[in-house]
């Protein structure tokens, strides 16, 4: 074909096809773990930042580095693809949370979703209110005098293991005294979420329907194909709850300590006999609120644990200090929280517009306050990417809604902090350091099962946490003599 | 609906543990939407043809909550002109902002003076553009996309700046990349920037001439403006170009002929009678519109098609859906010329006249509310735009009457990327 078309140069660069570049699904390839892809530069050498990177396999497993682009370069990152704007750095993230009018909790539109309108939800003195009447189950006296429970529902779980028939799938090899097992399915898959089975009061006989809810709904969550089932299951609970509440708001019924006296009500008695502004709640409400608890409480608990082995079978010369001193099994469990946490961040949206480093916001935008990159921050960790249980920047005390930042060591952001710090910190720690200790006492030389377990790209390295919680952690140990 | 199992092999699966709370809190909606997935609205089964997608949106969820590009699908057509007419709870936001360029320079185009200007030079132009496109084919085969459709708006702007083939020839370069930039790719956004700033030293010294010796052109019309704060600079110049609509006639016109080469019996109905042109150029505008969304901002929270739309929440109305609504088009998927249901003029207010809804256009900004074009005001941009692909194609179906698609071609429409325009970028055509 010949033509003398003067614009064929500006023509040059035109698309026939779908453009490579321009594909709404990149194909990154898997990079070595603490190295990004390039995604290309400016001509000052800036690095520039793909938004397709957050939906890729890439990012899921090797995180940090973009983080590290987004804290350096872009700490308020708009992403036009997503429609919302990413904080990264610690300080901008802290001030953010403590800001509750500025940044607000109010979704966009979610209102009716599979977990309904939760407290996450909430701002201001409806989120105080509410978040008083159950918040005292869940810390302080009332649950120190519950421990006891905890450890007896660890205990029942770990003997289960030896009961022939079981549904746990545990090998026990005679000839070489070894015992191997998946650490989720055997013991962390359901001991958060009978724990809070418990505290919220829900009898002893609908335990396994109540799991089966919990999955579905946890799984409702994650996309469209299985929402349904989601919505499905919340109803089936919902119609549960209401029986279950029409009973309580009569006959209401308590936790009780070691000797058997009553300590408080347990959770949906306490809701049901709670009033906000004069008026009690309904049963839609305390479905929501147990499905925020269920989610909150077992999800997150259950790779917490499945980290915390995972990091310290990885670093036996951590591990072993802290068989020796107790008492590093806290810290150990605020530098897993620190390294790799479950929740990558929360949402907020910006009341009114603002301009943060030199980025303008419009009212009402979605804003990502990404606090796995926060406790990556290397301003307040140093080395954030080791596992390093006696680093001295970090802070392992009370977990405090105020934060800490003083005297050179900060707190880790997995819990939040201000006004929605997580209310479940304090038993989810609990249940975490009870439940490795008595594993730990059950665990004879234990090891990870490096053949059973998902391996990082070269087909031989473990693979690493990534974001969120490893899936499955296959683990060897001596049968004890 | 068939999805490229290739194009998500590396994705984890939606399972408890393997992804963020964010995107938990992201997917949360208040209904099943299970006939769905949102990462397909970013698929590229989306961008070579949306239609289908679109149509389980407008047919199941009218305002569907798509968590993963967080925004609100609207894809009926009295839905979406309803948005489009609502400037007391939606904002526009314009190009600049999406390329972080706010401050650069501002939109004049509000000015009479400009608009008359524009118009002025694309009616002058448009034959003589036309035939140069035409007559510099030398083969009985060609690309129509690219040396007609793609051609004829860049040669257009040599005329309505009064440029130099060279400068018209840099001017192209960096106008495409410009307009094409203005959209979440970082590699595009860069260069778009960069462009615009090219584009400013281009036309600089041009400008300047113009601000002291005017001539009759868009630029000495921008130049000279009276302004109340500041004089007009060449960065407002850029803006103004950048603001204006570049999807349209260039998109439009491929579409158009696409449209005429692959339905043969329509083709014949325009050449039976020429005056049809103008009812194939609206046609085309309703069944395969270049610009597939608009995206509009909630002023302030608002309660519409039975949601909470929150402050800042992103409505993306979709043209495509829109266009092909049954309840307003009575065989919505197929191209008829002159179909009795589309109005045959150029919309008012609520994309309708005469009674009859009028297919919505993006880009071409807001129609006007005014029953007829008021004396002292230009035509609108529908009306130019319209006559301007009617005259280009109209001098071409004359001069080939037979033309056709190349043998063994089967040409299509495509999105190269999210967000530019859906359109037919290779058309190879013979006229023997």
């Amino acid at each position: 074909m010949t033509t003398t078309n003067p614009f064929e140069s500006a023509l040059e660069g035109f698309p026939t096809e779908i453009e490579e570049g321009g594909k709404a699904y990149r194909k990154f390839p898997y990079m070595p773990v603490g190295e990004a892809v390039d995604m290309g530069h400016d001509e000052n050498g800036t690095p520039l930042f793909d938004p397709r990177i957050f939906d890729s396999g890439e990012f899921a497993r090797n995180p940090y580095p973009y983080y590290r682009i987004l804290r350096d370069h872009y700490p308020v990152f708009h992403d036009q693809l997503h429609n919302c704007y990413f904080v990264t750095r610690y300080e901008d993230i802290t001030n953010c949370y403590f800001d509750e009018v500025g940044f607000n909790t109010i979704p966009k539109g979610s209102s009716s979703g599979v977990l309904g309108n939760t407290q996450l939800e909430l701002s201001g003195i409806e989120h105080r209110r509410r978040r008083n009447i159950y918040g005292r189950h869940l810390v302080g006296a009332a649950l120190t005098k519950r421990i006891h429970a905890l450890k007896e529902l660890a205990n029942e779980l770990i003997e289960e293991w030896w009961e022939p028939n079981n549904k746990k799938d545990i090998e026990i090899n005679k000839e070489t005294n070894t015992v191997t097992l998946e650490l989720g399915k055997a013991f962390a898959n359901e001991f958060p979420i009978s724990v809070v089975a418990q505290v919220l009061g829900i009898p002893q006989e609908a335990r396994e329907q109540f799991t089966w809810w919990y999955d579905a709904m946890m799984s409702g969550l994650g996309g469209s194909d299985t929402h349904h089932e989601g919505l499905e299951a919340r109803q089936d609970l919902e119609e549960y709850v209401e029986e279950l509440v029409e009973e309580r708001r009569s006959k209401p019924t308590y936790l009780h300590d070691e000797n058997g006296d009553e300590i408080c009500l347990d959770i949906i008695s306490e809701l049901c006999h709670s009033e906000i502004d004069g008026s009690v709640m309904s049963t839609e409400e305390i479905t929501s609120f147990i499905a925020l608890v269920v989610g909150g409480g077992g999800e997150t608990t259950r790779g917490a644990i499945l980290n915390l082995w995972y990091l310290l079978l990885q670093h036996p010369e951590q591990y072993k200090q802290v068989k020796e001193n107790e008492e590093l099994w806290d810290t150990a469990f605020h530098e897993m929280l620190r390294h790799s946490t479950s929740i990558g961040g929360q949402p907020r949206h910006n009341t009114f517009d603002i301009e943060m480093h030199g980025v303008h916001i419009p009212a009402g935008s979605l804003m990502h306050m990404v606090d796995v990159s926060a406790n990556h921050d290397e301003q307040i960790f140093k080395n954030p990417e080791d596992f390093n249980i006696f680093r001295e920047d970090l802070y392992s005390g009370k977990i405090l809604r105020s934060g800490h930042n003083k005297e050179g060591q900060c707190s880790h952001m997995a819990f939040g902090v201000g006004p929605h710090l997580c209310p479940g910190a304090w038993i989810s720690h609990q249940e975490t350091v009870i439940g490795s200790q008595i594993l730990e006492g059950v665990f004879k030389n234990v090891r990870i099962n490096t053949g059973r377990m998902p391996k990082d790209i070269d087909g031989e390295s473990l693979a690493p946490i990534g974001l969120g919680s490893i899936r499955e952690l296959w683990l060897d140990f001596d049968l004890q003599d | 609906m068939e999805i490229d199992e290739a194009d998500y092999e590396e994705e984890p699966d939606a399972k408890p543990g393997y992804r963020t709370y964010e995107v938990y809190q992201r997917e949360r909606v208040g209904e099943t939407t299970n006939l769905i997935k949102p990462r397909q609205l970013i698929s590229d089964e989306y961008l070579s043809d949306p239609y289908p997608l679109v149509a389980i949106l407008r047919e199941n969820y009218p305002c569907y909550r798509d968590w993963l590009s967080n925004c609100f699908w609207i894809t009926r057509y009295d839905d979406v002109t309803s948005v489009f007419a609502d400037d007391q709870n939606f904002e526009t936001r314009p190009k600049r902002w999406y390329l972080d360029s706010a401050n650069f320079g501002r939109d004049l185009w509000k000015y009479l003076p400009v608009q008359w200007a524009y118009q002025r030079k694309i009616d002058e132009n448009i034959e003589t553009v036309s035939e140069e496109a035409i007559s510099s084919i030398q083969d009985p085969s060609f690309d129509l996309a690219r040396n007609y459709a793609a051609r004829i708006p860049l040669a257009l702007w040599q005329k309505i700046l009064n440029i130099t083939l060279d400068q018209a020839q840099e001017f192209a370069i960096l106008y495409l990349r410009m307009q094409r930039s203005a959209r979440w790719n970082p590699q595009f956004r860069h260069k778009g920037i960069q462009s615009m700033n090219e584009l400013a030293a281009l036309l600089e010294p041009v400008f300047n001439e113009r601000s002291k010796a005017p001539e009759d052109d868009f630029i000495s019309a921008v130049a000279q403006l009276e302004l109340p704060n500041q004089p007009p600079t060449v960065q407002d110049l850029v803006i103004t170009i950048l603001e204006l609509d570049h999807e349209t006639l260039h998109g439009g016109l491929a579409n158009l002929w696409f449209n005429l080469l692959t339905n043969p019996e329509e083709k014949e109905k325009v050449i039976q009678d020429h005056r049809l042109m103008k009812f194939a150029w609206r046609e085309t505008l309703r069944y395969s519109a270049p610009t597939l969304v608009a995206d509009r901002f909630a002023k302030q929270e608002v309660e519409r098609f039975g949601r909470l739309i929150p402050k800042g929440g992103l409505l993306r109305c979709s043209s495509a859906a829109a266009n092909r609504d049954p309840r307003q088009f009575e065989d919505p998927n197929t191209f008829i010329i002159g179909r009795k249901d589309l109005c045959q003029r150029e919309p008012r207010g609520q994309y309708r006249a005469d009674g009859l809804p009028s297919g919505i256009a993006f880009g071409l900004g807001k129609p006007s509310i005014h029953p007829a074009v008021p004396k002292e005001r230009p035509r609108s941009r529908y009306a130019l735009t319209r006559d301007a692909a009617v005259t280009a194609s109209l001098m071409l179906l004359e001069e080939k009457p037979a033309i056709k698609i190349a043998k063994g071609i089967e040409p299509r429409l495509t999105c190269p990327e999210i967000g530019e325009m859906h359109t037919c970028w290779e058309l190879p055509a013979v006229w023997n």
